[in-house]
């Protein structure tokens, strides 16, 4: 990937004495689908908002370009934003919509016709020029929301939950779509949105946040399998966390049994967090297993089984093709690779990290 | 169990028989007879004559003038309540409940206590050896007495279809670089149409109509549509003429009702 | 920057819209009974308010009529709405365009249609009337409150209470009845307010005897405004204000456990303030309607309807003769003889003495409308000095149908700092040097007596061509006028507020008293000699309490009572001869020697058509 295109340096942001922004700093590189993922409140749309010019900081800088446009009003920005409900014009049709931010820079009217033209096209909406937006469905208010967007060639496209009002199935029709128009057009998008799925997909870079401080950076795959606390592990995905002891390296004690994994560094005889994938989790034969368990629980999900199976007093979480029946005796083993160490927090402050959403 | 519900209407469509539309009619019925009972159109071609023509004039161009005072001042207030941080219901309590409860003539006729020549407006401006406004007993006095009386009936539809505005619409435009006047121009004020226009009704209907304003504050110099058709009833005891320019009066409500529901589709502008 | 100019702005209309209200309270503190001058600061009219029957009444009817027109229409309204839900589109949208009805239509015309719709069906005007008037505008306001927040609702709960075993009223109780409440409460609360605020419904639908604050007040606006009455609305004003600071007054939320103990102490407080303080309000609210319309309520049908002139009468003789009869007095009041005779005209009130001026009798001796007194039941009709029974032989020739009452003059009052040499023509009304310094009577026939005697015709002139000179006259004066009025030329002559006023000479001795600056004489060309007049209409229901009514007023040290109230001059020989002051007892402005009559003449009714050519005259020099 390219070189950076918008710097956030200790951004801070505080409403009445409550804390959104602390001290945050992140970095977007040109071209990239970045995605800020988190539960609601942990000031991933106030990041948007400041990106956008509609939130100003209480402190700290934002560099767009190498410049400093923390203070430059949202109509000054390179940069458009897709609103979470859309924010159609309801009293204009679709085609002066799209024309809005044309006409806002006195363009020719061959060009506005050309863009929106291309820009409906773009969306698969060719022909919907003089329908207002009332009479859309949410899938099609969206994608004149963007078309609105992209149009005046931002060089940043910000969008804002933008799928979060529809329905599943539109939601990954939608998805795809995004990906395509981010190829086709070849800039930059940064996504906000609580849906880890959707982040998974899409994005080339996620940025896990939570209480108004970034938990994780990293590629879809580094968040999901090596998820670097708590948080992000419960957040990404369904997990089982274990109290462990690492014992020495590549090797930590789960439970009384232990367990051959690939970290290393962690001292010895030291508590640490586990994360194990429940779909990581294999049963096999009482005798083959690491440690040893009843099935409690069994529902069938489509793709795969979901069981619940206690071992060692703990209930794992565990995801497989194969099917056992409640009261099974089981084995349960892991391999190395998929048994994921984490340090556990060590002060107050940092427990505040963990999920209470 | 719905037709049972229905009926819970029953009361409402009794009242609203008896007390609103018969009593409609009546004004219909006086308006087309003559005392005797007999068909006739004298009373609603009254209006041509000089004088209630004059009166008629007078009105409309002093509930126009009120209706465009009360706006230009509300517009900006609503904005500001809409927008602002501050508690804006205890301000619009302030402004509109409130003041109630000091009766609407009194009210009134204080102003004729500030604006009379020896009043209390007078005496602050001669103390500070400014020139003395003497507007009491003129057109200008109703229009303020109008626009002091009217203005909350502007604010309220204006502010609430203000702070209903959906907050992103403006910074989309922001974000499609608008400025903050294009905005205002392209997005807000279209937007507040039918706010606006339920305010111009809400004010102009009643400024049309009032006799109490110009009895109070024009001297008894002044005489409105409102004035004439108190005086036929109460003075003159014309029913029959009474009722025709009562006719007449309310063609006119009913026409600016049907301007402003021809911009007001989805009846957004409800006042409260 | 930005933010200190919305704060002048709102200040700026805060400022606007409380001018008006800070003069008010300010008012009620001004120890001069006049508007317009500034007499000191006194307490003294919060204390007489209580005793101010009238006032008191009237605040109390205010308030019973808002609470009950207020609470039947919520209910009225709230039903419609439920009831409406279930509707089709189709008919809920027209009964939603009837609601709006009364609040698109103009206000008078709604009054004006429920007037006539009450004559119509021959109820008598009275506390119901406006009641179901205020029912009848308050309605769309509880409906537009409800409606949306019924829309809100989410049908499945209703259903979902009904599924689970409640019957349909359980269920709409303890489920949708909450979630609407708020819109309730402030349908209740604005129907309130409004009624509470209301004039132009009221003035078209009361009776005799009732009145709300407003319309009090409309019918004092001529007299000038009784002080007590600001006394009340301030009262009110601070108590509403008051009441509002302590229902929106939050404490501050902490739930640390160490300050559990005050934070319970505040919600306690709160629960006061918000239930316990408006119960108490409305309780006391209740017991003062009740204690004050108990004082004026009818115990019986003993009871004598007057109607007469605004304070034409002190109000203690009211009470003198309740308490020595027994008989109940229902009194209402009227500004003009215009005003008051079509409501005797129309027969809607049922009144049992009225005092009308000569033209204005005679015009209801032709029409029918009195009925002959019976003055075998006034002895103290010899206390009357006969030349004035003689005068009344003018308008009714055989003293059958009239008992005089009070007498005067038109004339001039005039300021004497004001003008440049004494004045004794209405030549001044005329004078350029007066613009916007003269004040005119605005009723027809005082306004052409002015006229037409200064042209030198009669009074009484039908001659169109005399008549229309009277018209072009008075439009040739209209932009000298500064306003044109009925009582309030007392008040703004002592005011200052003008240098010229045509007034009566009754109004002169009291004006003088407060301002004696002030000089009244009758101009050199003569004007008109009055006589208001005791008459009973014909379709009176208590015509002998009637005549009990009559004679007590004809006793002397009750029409002394009254001349010394009202300043009036009395035709009652053994009252003015009760006189302490002398100077009064021979003023020539109460009691003028007959040579500075010479030219005066009495009103003659001139017959409906001429009434109408007056009529629209005067109109032609209103609108013009």
């Amino acid at each position: 990937m390219s070189n950076k295109l918008i710097d956030l340096v200790n951004i801070s942001k505080t409403y009445d004495s409550n804390t959104v922004l602390d001290d945050l700093n992140l970095y977007i590189r040109e071209n990239e689908f970045l995605t800020l993922l988190g539960p609601s409140g942990c000031g991933k749309t106030t990041t948007l908002r400041i990106l956008g010019g509609f939130e100003t900081p209480d402190s700290g800088k934002v560099i767009f370009d190498g410049q400093d446009i923390t203070n430059l009003p949202p109509n000054k920005r390179q940069l458009n934003t897709v609103f979470q409900k859309y924010a159609l014009f309801s009293h204009m049709s679709i085609a002066e919509n799209i024309a809005f931010g044309l006409k806002i820079k006195h363009k020719s009217k061959k060009y506005i016709d050309d863009k929106i033209k291309y820009a409906l096209k773009l969306v698969n909406l060719d022909g919907y020029e003089n329908r207002t937006p009332e009479s859309l469905s949410g899938g099609q208010q969206q994608r004149i929301a963007i078309a609105r967007a992209i149009v005046n060639e931002p060089k940043v496209l910000l969008l804002d939950e933008p799928l979060g009002a529809l329905d599943l199935k539109l939601r990954q029709d939608m998805q795809y779509e995004l990906i395509r128009l981010k190829n086709e057009l070849g800039i930059t998008f940064i996504y906000v949105t609580h849906d880890q799925e959707e982040a998974l997909t899409m994005s080339d870079t996620i940025v896990v946040m939570n209480q108004g401080y970034i938990q994780q950076i990293g590629t879809p795959e580094t968040i999901y399998n090596e998820p670097e606390n708590a948080f992000v592990a419960d957040f990404i995905g369904e997990s089982n966390i274990l109290p462990g002891i690492m014992v020495e390296d590549r090797l930590v004690n789960i439970l009384g049994a232990p367990f051959q994994c690939v970290d290393e560094g962690f001292g010895h005889n030291t508590p640490v967090d586990v994360v194990i994938r429940p779909e990581d989790v294999d049963l096999v034969k009482p005798e083959e297993g690491t440690i040893r368990g009843i099935v409690t629980h069994l529902i069938f999900k489509g793709v795969h089984y979901e069981m619940e199976v206690t071992a060692n007093n703990y209930q794992w979480l565990v995801h497989s093709t194969d099917m056992f029946p409640v009261g099974t005796e089981v084995g349960i083993r892991v391999i190395p690779f998929d048994i994921q160490i984490m340090n556990k927090p060590l002060s107050e402050d940092e427990e505040a990290v963990n999920i209470e959403e | 169990m719905k037709n049972n519900r229905r009926l819970l209407s029953g009361p409402y469509l009794f009242w609203s028989v008896s007390f609103i539309i018969i009593p409609l009619l009546m004004i219909v019925y006086y308006g087309l007879t003559d005392p005797e009972g007999r068909f006739t159109l004298s009373n609603i071609a009254a209006i041509t004559t000089q004088e209630n023509l004059k009166a008629l004039g007078l009105s409309l161009l002093l509930a126009l003038i009120c209706t465009v005072i009360c706006l230009i001042l509300a517009y900006p207030l609503a904005m500001i309540l809409s927008t602002s941080s501050m508690n804006s219901s205890s301000f619009i309590v302030l402004i509109f409940i409130l003041p109630m409860w000091m009766n609407f003539l009194l009210r009134t006729l204080a102003w004729q206590t500030l604006l009379e020549k020896n009043g209390v407006i007078n005496l602050v401006l001669t103390v500070l050896h400014l020139p003395t406004l003497d507007i009491i007993n003129t057109p200008y006095a109703i229009v303020l007495g109008m626009v002091y009386d009217f203005l909350p009936f502007m604010v309220l539809p204006i502010y609430n279809v203000l702070s209903k505005l959906d907050r992103d619409m403006v910074n989309a435009a922001r974000d499609l670089g608008a400025n903050g006047l294009q905005t205002f121009i392209r997005i807000i004020l279209p937007l507040s149409i039918p706010g606006i226009i339920s305010g111009i009704t809400m004010v102009f209907v009643p400024a049309l109509t009032t006799f109490v304003i110009s009895d109070l504050l024009g001297g008894g110099k002044i005489l409105l549509i409102g004035n004439v058709i108190e005086q036929t009833f109460k003075q003159g005891s014309n029913w029959n003429l009474g009722s025709g320019l009562s006719l007449v009066l309310m063609i006119f409500v009913i026409a600016s009702m049907g301007i402003v529901s021809k911009y007001d589709k989805n009846g957004k502008g409800a006042a409260f | 920057m930005k933010n200190a100019a919305k704060k002048i702005y709102l200040g700026l209309i805060l400022i606007l819209l409380y001018a008006p209200i800070v003069t008010l309270i300010v008012l009620s503190f001004n120890s001069s009974k006049t508007r317009s001058k500034w007499g000191g600061f006194t307490l003294s009219w919060y204390r007489s308010l209580f005793d101010n029957e009238a006032i008191m009444n009237a605040f109390y009817t205010t308030l019973i009529i808002a609470l009950l027109s207020a609470f039947i229409a919520t209910i009225i309204g709230t039903a419609a709405c439920i009831g409406m839900q279930v509707m089709r589109k189709r008919s809920r949208s027209l009964f939603l365009s009837i609601a709006n009805i009364p609040m698109v239509n103009a206000e008078i015309v709604t009054a004006v249609s429920l007037m006539l719709i009450f004559i119509a069906i021959r109820m008598n005007m009275g506390f119901h009337t406006i009641l179901i008037s205020h029912i009848t505008f308050n309605i769309p306001y509880v409906i537009l409150s409800v409606m949306p927040k019924l829309r809100q609702t989410n049908r499945s709960t209703y259903e979902a209470a009904m599924d689970l075993g409640a019957s349909p009223m359980h269920a709409f109780f303890r489920v949708v009845f909450p979630d609407i409440l708020p819109g309730v409460l402030s349908g209740f609360l604005l129907a309130f307010t409004m009624s509470l605020d209301d004039f132009v419904i009221t003035h078209f639908t009361k009776g005799p005897g009732i009145d709300t604050l407003s319309t009090k007040i409309y019918t004092e606006v001529r007299k000038g405004i009784k002080p007590e009455i600001y006394a009340l609305s301030t009262l009110l004003f601070v108590t509403v204000l008051l009441l509002l600071i302590l229902v929106n007054y939050q404490p501050e939320k902490k739930a640390s456990p160490v300050k559990k103990t005050i934070t319970t102490g505040f919600r306690i407080r709160t629960a006061m303030v918000r239930r316990v303080l408006p119960a108490l309000l409305i309780v006391v609210v209740i017991a003062g309607g009740v204690y004050y319309s108990s004082q004026g309520v009818l115990n019986s049908d003993n009871t004598v309807i007057v109607y007469n002139w605004g304070e034409y009468l002190d109000p203690d003789v009211l009470d003198e003769f309740t308490e020595e009869t027994g008989i109940e007095v229902i009194y209402e009041e009227f500004e003009t003889n215009e005003i008051m005779y079509p409501k005797v005209n129309s027969g809607a009130i049922a009144y049992d003495v009225v005092i009308p001026s000569d033209y204005m009798i005679q015009r209801m001796i032709e029409n029918d409308l009195l009925a002959e007194i019976d003055f075998d039941h006034i002895p103290n009709l010899k206390n009357i000095d006969p030349t004035y029974m003689e005068q009344s032989r003018q308008f009714d020739p055989e003293n059958k149908y009239s008992l005089p009452y009070c007498w005067g003059t038109v004339g001039i009052l005039y300021n004497k700092t004001m003008v440049e040499e004494p004045i004794d023509s209405w030549s001044v009304l005329w004078d350029e040097r007066y613009k916007d310094n003269i004040l005119m009577q605005d009723s027809v026939r005082d306004a052409f007596c002015v006229a037409l005697k200064y042209l030198g015709y009669s009074l009484n002139s039908t001659d169109l061509d005399e008549l229309t000179a009277a018209r072009n006259l008075l439009i040739e004066q209209k932009p000298l006028v500064q306003a044109y009025v009925v009582d309030q030329v007392r008040d703004k002559m002592i005011g200052n507020e003008a240098a010229i006023g045509v007034i009566y000479s009754g109004e002169a001795i009291y004006t003088q008293r407060e301002n004696p600056d002030l000089e009244y004489v009758i101009p050199k060309e003569g004007s008109n000699i009055w006589i208001d007049s005791m008459v009973i209409p014909k379709n009176a229901e208590h015509k002998e309490n009637a005549e009990k009514f009559i004679d007590f007023l004809c006793r002397p040290e009750i029409a002394l009572k009254n001349f010394d109230y009202i300043t009036y001059s009395t035709p009652n020989a053994a009252a003015r001869a009760l006189i302490e002051d002398e100077d009064i007892r021979n003023s020539v402005i109460a009691f003028p020697e007959s040579d500075q009559l010479t030219d005066c003449e009495t009103y003659s009714f001139l017959g409906d058509d001429v009434d109408r050519i007056y009529n629209e005259l005067w109109n032609q020099v209103k609108s013009k």
